[in-house]
């Protein structure tokens, strides 16, 4: 930081530019929606940088303006780009538009540039941030889905504050989560995902996305490839989001109240048989007698739940300073029991001008605080849906219900109440009510900038930013539960960490106009420090606590390690990138970033450097085109990313654990690592073309994209051979590539002053290739079998391919039954597909009757497979629905087998349900496809005409909105979009995770 | 212009230095070989680990030998009631454990006592790779020890022969080393079991010695001859009392056995164990196991209140058999596990006196069989041993399964107690072997190998077999006979596998005999 201020000083001295003048034009700009002055909207004179912005009534004045000026070009975001030719005019009434086909839009880029849209080189997708929050999602990547092209997002089926799995441009990164960067006015934000639940059980830890405040976005701009974000070094190589928060406006005091309420409901439960028993006690309901049995039960453990989103903001300025100060509060309550999520958001920002307007210095301050407590988990261990499912019909419910704890008199305290010592058995109220976990958040980010304008055309920015992130996880499990997963004394789990990054860059802009040339050109280094999950854990797993259910440091025995992590990284970039411009018809855009990474100490490749090409050609600028064709354009470009890789690879340490020495728990394990001192960068190849066409005066258009991404140079973990003298080692391997391309369409059918529709598809479908792994080792491959669910990435095959057991089968494809006429099961798994759809789409539609507004999204991926062990374990234990009918039906179901050399057409189902279902056995009939169309959202509303009622009001609204109201389509019994997962191993799995969950409610607004 | 070139010449000399780089990229939480040499924890420290590791857990002891000797079985029917209890392989990861945590932290500790002049810490990591491979290879044949480090693509191993003559000679150079260091206290504050005296060190290599050259009395009885009397008249000695027996301290850890059974309910006691102590009248049986609280499990004897699961059991579901008997409740404090006990030196002995071994002070068969049931005895702190060893008439008992009626076997061996002179050297090998077998309870490992040397004790075949050509086919009539190499050497280093193969005799099957086995008469 000495040295910026260095250079700033520096650069104070460095003179103005002299000007040659020749007229002074002047205006005011207007919002056509209110007729109000728009403050802030910067005025250009296109094909130069000169240009300024308006000031609190909305006035501008430009003086000096060269003689060869020829348009005014007035931009906002939001708003539709007005170019006005000058002439000889010298007084401009400029009125803006709301601007839906946004083609002509300001965007802003990485680092927070904005940059003209059209000019752009590469696939980016502005999404206002409006159709993101009216319905009322508390995560705003759940409300992204279907709205940009190329997207594929699954949220977490733990609820609201649960994490996010995003995905451009398909996985890149053999052991990375692919997932893009996510940037909050031009500065990284950290999203680090907390552990997430496996087969064996677990809770989604979160991640950090769900620390913003929806209300604060201003709008969201997907930038799509890798193309779009090399000014962010590796981190941009999965694509970018870029946020823009709201600001205060000059001369413009908004007090905005925004309420949504919605209600959760669970949509689709499994489907469940109550008729039939289990026989002597057993775990199994496989009777073949029925009977009457209580069958309410499980729909009746869930609740309704509700999301309360209550936000406030109030903003404004002068024409020097502007702020925004706002806070929000999410109040949510799960639809399983005891599950509520708790978030206070304050946000404050301020832009002050100094030195006679040249030097702006804007601060941003945004706090957070998260409580969620029993946030639903999934998997076998100590989750309340496997006890609820599995229940044996013959019992009483009820009972085990009121009486879920009984008092044990040989130990003075409350044990569990459960008929069955299976593993993943609990009573599930026991589970709700006495193994509490608490999630808390705490995280303050804070920046700074200061931006000086030099002169006219070269700019200097600097800023800096410090991100902090408090994290405690607290799972405590009562005494007297479960044996196999929980000490008799009871289990603690135990973490807490924070999260820290430090950032600060420094950008010079330089932009300028020579003759039929265009110039905008930036140079500038970043210093990054991220230390993530820096902190302790503990558990103390089976070994018992010395007294029970008190859970506490003090009350751990001495054979339990606490440990400590934490994963650092400082990256330093050198940056450069010249966008050159030819008669508003050719644009051409190169990059390039040097990076030095900590993570690659000691190999010599610390320092890495990748370049970035683009060419735009505006065709309707360059041809008369037909009048039908408004707009036209072409784009090309090509970077590379280099990646860098974990921490702490290269060279570790031992680490103390297991087996102590005579005096007590904790022996040193020697690293058995092989150094790895030629490590590399990952490198990500990415080459796109585009075309962005708009017809009919704008009224309809396109923008399509083709992209191929190539990746290289993979880090992978290895197991050394046995004979090595080591236990793992990293090499550099493997190719992936993704191919694909991304497709808008948007059309205005109607629009006359009463009545306007608008609808727009967003399509896309990425093919990923694994082409290589370790070419000496054609079957190497990452993932295994987990519980007879394989997840695997091996050469010749696709990222996230699924492998399941089937049948064993004889050549004319029966199935073999064994000496006892039971169904045998495959010696080795077959691929199923890829859990990865081929096509995500989504149609959106909004329209507006005079103050009545509607819209709603379709939602639909295409292909792909998704698999549900939770329906395995139904069959097993004889409570699905498919075991009750078969009984019903005379308890025989048709099967094509053979059985030594006869040929068998009928098997008892409960012999057949008991070979296939439950973990680990023939997952063939578990297999389902991805697909699935729904409507995800619907919005219906009406905008209070607040001036003609006389209220006191700028703008009121109410409105119904829902979510994930009903499926067109679906073939898996569970909502494949909702994980359990947002791992990459677990994609398309589900194990006893949360029921499909639909919402509904209502959003009011007022602002002042 | 000019100005902003400067300006971006600054911008470069703003780029930071890197030096900081490295220590960034270090885990703080972890500790470096520079703060381990403080009190020679560099060389010593990992030997509690490596010592450790000599036993596997439920997938690599409970799940195999400890199922397959009929010591214990499990009442859960993992992967559907087919899997190594039952003859097909799921789980073959004992073969891992030794290479990560015994063989390549030895190596660093070998390395590191050179560099820093330690050399009596190579000789001690050296005795425990003996100790590991000497396991290791009595599960799968063949294994890599002479190639071991090697950075070859191919990374050969062991012909079973060779190996064994290796592991000999290494012993004979440990030996020495230890020799001529007794009074070295260096282990001290590193030794998990034998507080750093080299004299105990001392005994157990001879121990060792005597133990291989047993294993490989009938495939090479010339050998085993020339090795067991040496290690039987060695000056060291060898383990004779309980004091001296080679546990290895859990520090901390639980005992593996304890956890399978208290905490998962995967483990109970063996049905081959209900007929064997409960027909014998076994003392100990009340020291291995405890009463089931259903007694209706029991009601074939009611005067014996146990019952244990048969080997390779049908397990329909689990809570059939969880009730069952556990472990005794003493594992749940055990603060060590037993790798080699004095008991097992006299049933070593006694087996050699029927082989016509010499030694000086040697006395006969009976003295060593009866000394090694006492000293057994007194181990597991059990009563009743002089009564026990008059026992005449007892015999094995049949088994009936209270809740799986295909479980239930007839006992075929039809032994007593008592030592009887007249017996031929069959049927005293059997009294010697079903003793042995009893006493090692919880080191299975080394009654595997007896049984596959031996045939003895007489323990029934598997209830369910689910071999298959997948991993070779148990014939009805046999048991299994080692682990098949790993996946992972067979994928990765294929060629040497294939070797091995060859060098194992036979198809890389749970079938095929090791060499310290072959299938001929005992005597």
């Amino acid at each position: 930081m000495r040295k910026i201020t260095i250079l700033l000083a520096f650069l104070l001295f460095a003179g103005l530019q002299g000007a040659f003048a020749q007229k002074t034009i002047s205006g005011k700009v207007t919002n056509a929606d209110d007729g109000l002055a728009m403050p802030g909207v910067p005025v250009v004179i296109k094909g130069t940088t000169m240009g300024t912005t308006t000031d609190i009534n909305g006035a501008f004045t430009l003086k000096n303006v060269p003689s060869t000026a020829t348009t005014l070009v007035v931009s906002f975001i939001g708003m539709t780009t007005q170019e006005i030719p000058i002439g000889n005019q010298t007084v401009f009434d400029v009125v803006m538009q709301s601007g839906v086909q946004a083609l002509g839009d300001v965007v802003v880029t990485a680092l927070g540039i904005q940059r003209d849209k059209k000019t752009l080189t590469y696939a980016s997708q502005q999404v206002s941030a409006a159709d993101i929050r009216i319905a009322g999602n508390t995560n705003f990547m759940d409300g992204l889905a279907g709205k940009a092209s190329g997207l594929d997002i699954k949220m977490s089926s733990s609820g609201a504050g649960g994490s996010t799995k995003a995905v451009l441009r398909g996985n890149k990164s053999l052991v990375g989560l692919s997932e893009p960067l996510y940037v909050v006015d031009g500065i990284p934000f950290v999203n680090n995902k907390g552990g997430q639940p496996g087969s064996y059980g677990g809770t989604d830890g979160g991640d950090g996305l769900s620390a913003l405040n929806n209300d604060d976005i201003e709008s969201i701009n997907v930038l799509k490839g890798a193309n779009a974000s090399i000014l962010y070094g590796s981190q941009g190589a999965n694509g970018v989001v870029v946020i823009t928060t709201k600001k205060g406006k000059a001369g413009k005091v908004d007090v905005s109240i925004n309420s949504v309420t919605t209600f959760e409901q669970v949509s689709g439960l499994p489907e469940f048989q109550f008729k039939y028993g289990a026989i002597g006690g057993s775990d199994y309901s496989w009777s073949k007698t029925p009977g009457n049995y209580q069958s309410s039960y499980i729909k009746d453990f869930f609740q309704t739940g509700i999301n309360a989103i209550n936000s406030f903001s109030i903003s404004g300025g002068t024409s020097r300073t502007t702020a925004y100060f706002s806070y929000s509060n999410t109040s949510a309550k799960g639809v399983l029991p005891t599950n509520t999520y708790n978030k206070h958001n304050f946000s404050f920002n301020q832009s002050t001008k100094l030195f006679s307007d040249k030097v702006t210095v804007s601060s941003n301050v945004m706090f957070s605080n998260e409580v969620s407590k029993n946030r639903p988990g999934a998997g076998y261990y100590n989750n309340p849906l496997t006890g609820l499912y599995l229940f044996a019909r013959e019992r009483d419910f009820q009972s085990y219900k009121d009486n879920y704890q009984i008092f044990d008199k040989d130990r003075n305290l409350y044990k569990m109440n459960w008929y069955s010592t299976e593993e993943k058995m609990n009573n599930p109220y026991w589970e709700i009510y006495n193994d509490p976990k608490l999630n808390t958040r705490y995280r303050v980010v804070a920046s700074l900038k200061v931006s000086w304008d030099i002169a006219k055309n070269l700019r200097f920015d600097v800023r800096g930013n410090i991100d902090y992130a408090d994290k405690l996880n607290d799972y405590r499990y009562a005494a007297a539960g479960n044996s196999v997963s929980v000490s008799p004394n009871g289990k603690w789990d135990y973490s807490k960490y924070n999260d820290k990054a430090y950032y600060t860059d420094g950008i010079l802009t330089y932009n300028t106009k020579v003759g039929n040339f265009t110039l905008n050109a930036l140079a500038g280094v970043s210093y990054q420090e991220n230390i993530l999950n820096d902190g302790m854990s503990v558990t103390n797993g089976t070994n018992s606590l010395m007294y029970p259910n008190f859970f506490t440091f003090a009350n751990i025995p001495f054979n339990v390690m606490f440990n400590q992590s934490i994963d650092r990284v400082i990256k330093e970039g050198l940056f450069g990138n010249i966008q050159l411009g030819w008669k508003e018809m050719l644009f051409l855009d190169l990059s390039g970033r040097n990076d030095w990474a900590s993570t690659l100490a000691l190999t010599g490749n610390e320092s890495y450097f990748y370049p970035a090409v683009g060419l735009t050609a505006l065709l309707s600028n360059m041809f008369t085109l037909p009048e039908v064709i408004s707009f036209a354009k072409v784009r090309a470009s090509s970077s590379q990313t280099a990646n860098e890789v974990p921490f702490n690879r290269v060279n570790p340490w031992n680490s103390i654990g297991g087996a102590g020495t005579p005096l007590g728990i904790g022996g040193i394990n020697r690293n058995t690592q092989v150094p790895f001192t030629n490590l590399k960068p990952e490198t990500i190849t990415s080459t796109e073309v585009g075309a962005e066409m708009r017809f009919f005066k704008g009224r309809a258009g396109f923008e399509f994209t083709y992209y191929s991404d190539v990746s290289k140079n993979q880090f992978l973990s290895l197991t050394a051979p046995s004979g090595s003298g080591y236990s793992t080692y990293f090499v550099n391997a493997g190719k992936i590539t993704n191919k694909g391309f991304e497709l808008t369409v948007d059309v205005t059918p109607v629009e006359t002053s009463d009545f306007r529709w608008n609808s727009s598809v967003n399509l896309s479908q990425n093919k990923n290739k694994i082409v290589e792994l370790i070419a000496s080792n054609p079957d190497y491959q990452v993932g295994a079998d987990d519980e007879g669910f394989a997840s695997i990435i091996k050469a010749g095959g696709s990222f996230n391919d699924i492998w399941i057991y089937e049948f064993a089968k004889n050549e004319d494809g029966k199935i073999i039954l064994d000496s006892k006429g039971v169904p045998t099961k495959a010696g080795k798994q077959t691929l199923q597909g890829n859990a990865n759809p081929d096509y995500v789409l989504g149609w959106n539609n909004s329209l507006n009757y005079k103050n009545f507004f509607a819209s709603f999204l379709v939602n639909g991926k295409f292909g792909g497979v998704a698999f549900s062990k939770t329906e395995a374990f139904l069959d097993s234990y004889g409570v699905s629905k498919r075991t009750g009918d078969i009984r019903d039906a005379g308890d025989t179901m048709p099967i094509d087998a053979i059985k030594g050399t006869t040929d068998v057409t009928e098997i008892d189902p409960a012999v057949y349900y008991s070979a296939v279902g439950d973990r680990n056995k023939i997952m063939e009939p578990y297999i389902f496809k991805r697909t699935n169309i729904r409507l995800a959202q619907f919005v219906i509303g009406y905008n209070i005409p607040c001036q003609k009622l006389g209220l006191p009001l700028k703008a009121a609204s109410v409105s119904f909105v829902g979510r994930n109201l009903f499926f067109f389509y679906k073939d898996a019994p569970y909502d494949p979009e909702q994980s359990m997962s947002t791992s990459n191993s677990m994609q398309s799995n589900e194990v006893f995770s949360m029921p499909a969950i639909r919402s509904y409610g209502f959003n009011i607004k007022v602002n002042f | 212009m000019k100005k902003s070139f400067i300006a971006i010449l600054f911008l470069v000399a703003l780029t930071a230095c890197t030096k900081d780089f490295e220590a960034e990229n270090q885990n703080p939480y972890q500790i470096s070989d520079e703060m381990l040499k403080q009190d020679y924890n560099l060389v010593g420290s990992p030997f509690s680990g490596m010592m450790y590791n000599l036993f596997g857990g439920q997938i690599e002891e409970d799940l195999c030998q400890d199922s397959w000797m009929g010591y214990l079985n499990t009442p859960t029917d993992f992967v559907g009631n087919v899997n190594n209890t039952t003859y097909y392989i799921r789980w073959n990861s004992y073969w891992g454990r030794v290479y990560n945590s015994v063989m390549s932290p030895s190596r660093q500790v070998i390395r590191l006592a050179k560099e820093n002049n330690l050399p009596l810490f190579a000789t001690w990591a050296k005795m425990i790779r003996v100790l590991s491979i000497s396991k290791l290879t009595a599960i799968h044949g063949p294994v890599i020890y002479t190639n071991y480090g090697s950075t070859a693509n191919s990374i050969l191993y062991d012909k079973e022969s060779d190996l064994y003559n290796l592991l000999f000679a290494q012993l004979d150079s440990i030996q020495t080393d230890f020799a001529a260091n007794k009074d070295y206290k260096g282990f001290v504050k590193f030794d998990p079991s034998y507080n750093g005296s080299i004299a105990s060190w001392m005994k157990l290599v001879n121990s060792l010695r005597l133990r291989l050259a047993m294993r490989l009395s009938k495939v090479d009885p010339a050998l085993a001859k020339t090795q067991g009397e040496k290690a039987l008249n060695d000056a060291a000695g060898l383990i004779t009392t309980n004091d001296g027996n080679f546990k290895i301290g859990l520090l901390g850890n639980k005992l593996y056995l304890s956890v399978i059974c208290f905490e998962w309910n995967d483990t109970r006691m063996g049905a081959v164990m209900e007929s064997f102590l409960g027909g014998l009248n076994d003392g100990r049986i009340s020291k291995y196991f405890q009463p089931p609280t259903d007694i209706t499990l029991y009601a074939d004897h009611p005067n014996l209140p146990y019952k244990g699961i048969r080997n390779g059991s049908y397990n329909t579901t689990k809570p059939l058999h969880v009730n069952f008997s556990m472990v005794s409740n003493d594992f749940k404090t055990a603060q060590t596990v037993r790798s080699f006990t004095a008991a097992e030196i006299s049933f070593l002995k006694a087996e050699a006196a029927l082989r016509g071994w010499s030694w000086t002070g040697k006395t006969d068969a009976k003295t060593y069989y009866e000394e090694g049931v006492k000293l057994s005895f007194a181990d597991w702190g059990a009563g009743g041993v002089d009564s026990y060893l008059a026992d005449a008439t007892s015999k094995p008992i049949n088994y009936i399964d209270p809740v799986d009626s295909r479980n239930n076997f007839t006992a075929s061996s039809t032994i007593t107690v008592a030592w009887n002179e007249s017996d031929n050297n069959e049927l005293k090998l059997e009294k010697i072997m079903t003793q042995k077998w009893i006493n090692n309870y919880t080191n299975s490992l080394e009654s595997w190998c007896d049984f596959r040397r031996t045939g003895y004790p007489k323990i029934p075949h598997v209830a369910k077999n689910d071999s298959s050509p997948d991993w070779g086919v148990i014939p009805a009539d046999g048991w299994i006979q080692r682990m098949p190499f790993v996946n992972a050497e067979r994928t990765g280093n294929a060629a040497a596998v294939a070797d091995a193969t060859t060098k194992l005799g036979g198809k890389d099957e749970i079938g095929t005999r090791l060499y310290f086995a072959p299938n001929k008469p005992n005597f």
